[in-house]
């Protein structure tokens, strides 16, 4: 007699796949769709051969942001569809009385869900590689590790979601629980930072991302990524023969692919952990919210600091926020918002336990600890109870430090930056030091934008003094694999900046010393990896190679030697009237992926005096003299004062705008924007029709050789003097 | 034989089985009766592994049913509720149990085709109430069990129906020597079919015999005192009096001989023991375990 008793029972799997197919079905379907539109799109627009690593590319590039998000979606309704019946009495009832053990039953329906997961994905898969096949596109090695991709991901996906099904007892609350645990890392440290940014001086990150890799999707998709190499050829057209440079695709890597292995992993230990709780489960915890005993407190308190994070954040901002002084929290008030949104929250959980809404009674020990708890936390944060203010981690306890200031990058690491570490740690401590000032001159609600320049009062001993507002951020990634981020908005004054130890001087110090205008470029920066560098004029622009990339980055580094890039003004931040309209941009694969990122970009806008930088990009032909104009010469309505009412008095008589007509004659019309009074327009062919009614006259051209006086000035004249 | 010793379940601190202990003989017909909340459907979801006891053992043949498929191979049950996926007919349902079990007789479905008349491919949901339980007697009965857990098995089906499957049930007793186990508030039904009754109130069994021991136990007597004497005299173990005109009609706890003895002390004009209906035991058994039917006056 055949056995009927064993781990796995086909009858219940066929019944599984038969029972739910419109489920697969839909979703093969749906999946169906893009191989097809592929295929229509490749006939339409004629046929193409696909070299295999593009092939490759497209793989990695739908496995690594396309199938976390299809996956995580997909995975909860298999989970739903095959352990809808734990939610039902009369089916666990049914499904408990079979002449089968519970991991008879746990194993045929875990198959049958990743059976019905595989599916869709089968089924796009085959067709995407017969239309690859088609094209010539075919590649082993990125359809395997897409396969192995694609299992790895479902698994884990559908581990989750697995284990979720044994931590409830009702079928509503299973997704409901699983997107909370798949984004709860990330709600977390957002609301954590929520609140602490409120009492903590310097923490003002919404987001860490310190625990991301608990929020499986985000860090999914945050991390893996193709991980694409061109390099720039010679090729011969296959039709015409001709030869031309081009950005050749020279290899394609699955970057982090290791994660989806490590995820997988933890899919196939939640799946344990799951057979562990479905072996202990009671049938009779059909209906029940959670029906896991010790889960029961977890979702009580758990709701209830949830609530009472962001509850009581909602309501400090309705009830109390106009009433705030500064930029910090007052204690008492959040302390009652907290309690009220907290006290929502637990008594909503006990509601949903006891499936009755007579819980007061019975649980007001409870809520005392919630409030007690609101009022500790808050007090703690308050008076910074555990040093978080004052936190500067030991330079022996970090890996890499990495400062923002003066809307640039810089990566400081140990053994080799070690003097310009201690110098960010000298700053950061008299920052702290500095905090009653600080929070007096920069109290920041906002609505100072960074850079912001504003002239403070005048007075006889302060004459022509200016101010700003920057900001900083340092953050410290320590060898624990926990990292210190710390923000801060300083108000500089110049006074203060020529005046020895403090933090303006520092800031000045170090972000305008040579080895941070080195830093700022990553020259020669080791770890670093360029991984594309472009160039964007006017006209146009295009992707250097990577010879091309590397002698530009050497004449910016040698005009930054010269002094003729890389200082930066703290009180002429917006100032870009010496500019060129030509931007230089290098992509970097940052040596480490801790911050969240893996590339980085750096943005060198061309001005004049760079003359190393400029003669490179003469010497290989990507600029002309054309393209030398500043912006103070192509937009001279921007830089001088009543510019705005010349423009559009220009746009009335020409009937086009400035920029337009600069496009047309590489010059503006005679009198106008600065030009000579007396070399009024000739009128060509192609030239604009001339409202006569509107021509340049002597006054305006007497108003516009005025301006010329006054032409350069960058945002308030009342700057423009003190400009060095 | 079917054996629950001393089992305690409780569900959020409630004891719904509290202590409970039943023995069902192999091939007997056991009715399992009492109140409702009594812990009947929770002692019966014990005997088909579906909740597990707190303490106690729950033995069928000299096994654990938890978690034991070989055992449950040989159990067919009908809960009260019976469930069915949703859009499947008998067919579906048949080819679903014959994946379970393995002594379940294609032969045996079809020769019930006759019995049943039930259309196999129509979705059982759109089936009345009546024609599900026969779809769940179709089907169980097919699966030829050792063990028979049947819970209210003949609620909804008609008259004519329901001797059909008590026929056809008792038919596999005496012939297979299949132990039943039946919860019923049909007690007039029970009495016709089982041989042995167990009675359980807050989640305790009262009492379990044979029905013949049952019947032995209690008895209703009608007396008729001699003149003078109005009143059951108050020394007589009296469960329950009640009079019309001069007849006394009195329940005792005890067999009608000794019932009858103790009263012809009081010279009475007339004494006829009459044997108590199942209903009656029941109702005068738990009428001692404070549940009665109380004279409310709306």
């Amino acid at each position: 007699m055949r056995s009927k008793t064993s781990c796995f029972n086909g009858t219940l799997f066929r019944k599984n796949l038969s029972r739910y197919w419109p489920l697969w079905g839909l979703a093969s379907f749906g999946g169906a769709m893009f191989p097809l539109a592929m295929l229509l799109e490749l006939l339409h627009n004629g046929f193409r051969f696909w070299s295999p690593l593009e092939t490759r590319q497209a793989y990695y590039t739908v496995l690594s942001y396309g199938v976390p998000v299809i996956s995580i979606v997909y995975a909860i309704l298999c989970a739903m569809a095959v352990w809808s019946y734990l939610y039902n009495a009369r089916s666990v009832g049914m499904m408990h009385t079979l002449p089968i053990r519970r991991e008879g039953l746990f194993v045929t329906n875990v198959l049958s869900g990743l059976t019905m997961m595989a599916i869709p994905y089968a089924v796009t898969g085959v067709l995407l590689v017969l239309v690859t096949m088609l094209f010539g596109g075919f590649e082993p090695m990125g359809v395997l590790v897409t396969v192995l991709g694609v299992m790895g991901e479902s698994l884990f996906f559908f581990g989750l979601a697995t284990f979720c099904a044994f931590i409830v007892g009702n079928v509503f609350m299973l997704p409901a629980l699983y997107g909370l645990l798949n984004f709860i890392a990330v709600l977390t440290d957002f609301m954590v930072n929520l609140l602490a940014q409120g009492f903590c001086f310097g923490l003002n990150s919404s987001y860490s991302g310190t625990v991301e890799w608990l929020s499986p999707v985000v860090y999914l998709v945050q991390k893996i990524s193709p991980n694409s190499t061109y390099e720039t050829q010679w090729v011969t057209d296959r039709l015409g023969g001709q030869r031309y440079e081009t950005s050749v695709l020279t290899s394609v890597t699955l970057e982090n692919g290791w994660l989806i292995a490590a995820y997988a992993a933890a899919g196939a230990a939640l799946l344990g952990l799951a057979w562990l709780l479905y072996r202990r489960r009671r049938s009779e915890s059909a209906g029940d919210v959670v029906a896991v005993g010790w889960m029961k407190p977890v979702f009580r308190y758990g709701c209830a600091v949830y609530a009472a994070i962001l509850g009581g954040r909602l309501l400090y901002a309705l009830l109390w926020e106009s009433f705030q002084n500064g930029q910090y929290f007052a204690l008492l008030p959040m302390i009652l918002c907290m309690i009220a949104g907290g006290a929502v929250g637990y008594y909503a959980a006990s509601m949903l336990l006891a499936k009755t809404p007579r819980v007061f009674k019975t649980t007001w020990k409870g809520m005392l600890a919630v409030a007690l708890g609101c009022a500790a936390l808050c007090g703690a944060m308050k008076y910074d109870l555990f040093g978080v203010t004052r936190r500067i981690p030991a330079p022996d306890s970090v890996k890499l430090v990495n400062v923002y200031a003066a809307g640039s990058n810089y990566y400081l690491t140990p053994g080799k930056d070690d003097v310009l570490i201690e110098k960010v740690r000298t700053l950061h401590q008299t920052i702290i030091d500095d905090k009653d000032y600080i929070q007096k001159e920069a109290p920041g609600y906002g609505y100072y934008s960074d850079g912001y320049t504003a002239s403070v009062e005048e007075s006889a001993e302060d004459s022509g003094a200016q101010s700003t507002i920057t900001h900083v951020r340092i953050t410290y990634m320590l060898n624990s694999g926990l990292k210190v981020e710390r923000g801060y908005r300083l108000y500089l004054t110049p006074d203060r900046m020529a005046r020895e130890g403090t933090y303006d001087y520092l800031l000045d110090q170090l972000i305008n010393s040579p080895e941070m205008r080195q830093k700022r470029i990553r020259w020669r920066d080791e770890g670093f990896q360029m991984t594309e560098a472009w160039f964007e004029t006017w006209s146009g622009g295009g992707t250097l190679g990577s010879r091309e990339a590397g002698l530009l980055l050497d004449a910016v580094a040698k005009d930054a030697e010269n002094g003729d890039w890389g200082v930066y003004n703290w009180f002429l931040a917006d100032n870009d009237a010496d500019n060129y309209d030509l931007r230089i941009q290098f992509e970097y694969k940052l040596p480490e992926s801790q911050f969240n990122r893996i590339h980085d970009t750096i943005r060198i806008n061309v001005k004049e005096g760079m003359t190393e930088t400029i003669r490179a990009l003469k010497d290989l032909k990507l600029i002309t003299d054309a393209d030398l104009v500043t912006n103070r010469e192509r937009y001279p309505w921007q830089y001088a004062q009543g510019g705005w009412d010349q423009y559009d008095q220009f746009y009335k008589q020409f009937h086009m705008s400035p920029e337009e007509y600069y496009e047309r004659y590489s010059e503006y019309p005679a009198g106008w924007f600065g030009t000579e009074s007396d070399e009024l327009p000739t009128e060509t062919e192609n030239a604009p029709a001339v409202d006569d009614s509107h021509s340049p006259s002597m006054s305006a051209g007497a108003e516009a050789a005025g301006l010329g006086i006054i032409g350069g000035a960058d945002g308030p004249t009342v700057m423009v003097t003190t400009v060095a | 034989m079917i054996e629950v010793k001393n089992v305690v379940k409780t569900f959020d601190g409630f004891a719904a089985l509290n202590d409970a202990t039943i023995s069902v003989p192999t091939g007997a017909v056991y009715g399992l009766v009492g109140p409702n909340g009594a812990g009947k459907s929770t002692i019966i979801r014990h005997l088909t592994g579906i909740f597990r006891q707190d303490s106690g053992t729950v033995r069928l043949g000299g096994e654990d049913v938890w978690e034991n498929a070989a055992l449950k191979a040989k159990i067919a049950a009908i809960p009260d509720d019976w469930y069915y996926f949703n859009s499947a007919g008998i067919g579906d349902m048949m080819r679903f149990y014959k994946g379970f079990y393995p002594n379940f007789s294609t032969e045996r479905y079809e020769k019930l085709r006759e019995v049943f008349e039930l259309d196999e491919k129509r979705p059982i949901r759109r089936f009345s109430k009546g024609m599900q339980k026969q779809a769940a007697f179709w089907l169980a009965l097919s699966a030829m069990p050792d063990y028979l857990i049947l819970d209210e098995p003949v609620d909804g089906l008609d008259p004519v129906m329901r001797r059909q499957v008590w026929s056809l049930m008792m038919g596999d007793v005496a012939e297979r020597g299949t132990t039943v186990l039946v919860s019923s508030h049909n007690l007039r039904e029970l009495e016709d079919v089982c041989d042995h009754v167990g009675i359980m109130d807050h989640g305790h069994v009262l009492l379990e015999r044979s029905l013949a021991q049952l019947q032995d136990n209690m008895v209703k007597l009608q007396v008729v005192f001699p003149d003078g004497m109005e009143d059951v005299p108050a020394e007589l173990p009296v469960l329950h009096a009640s009079k019309l005109g001069r007849v006394h009609t009195l329940i005792m706890r005890m067999n009608a001989q000794e019932a009858t003895e103790r009263l012809m002390a009081y010279s009475p004009l007339l004494v006829d023991a009459i044997p108590l209906t199942l209903e009656e035991i029941f109702i005068y058994e738990l009428g001692g375990a404070d549940y009665a039917v109380k004279d409310i006056v709306l």
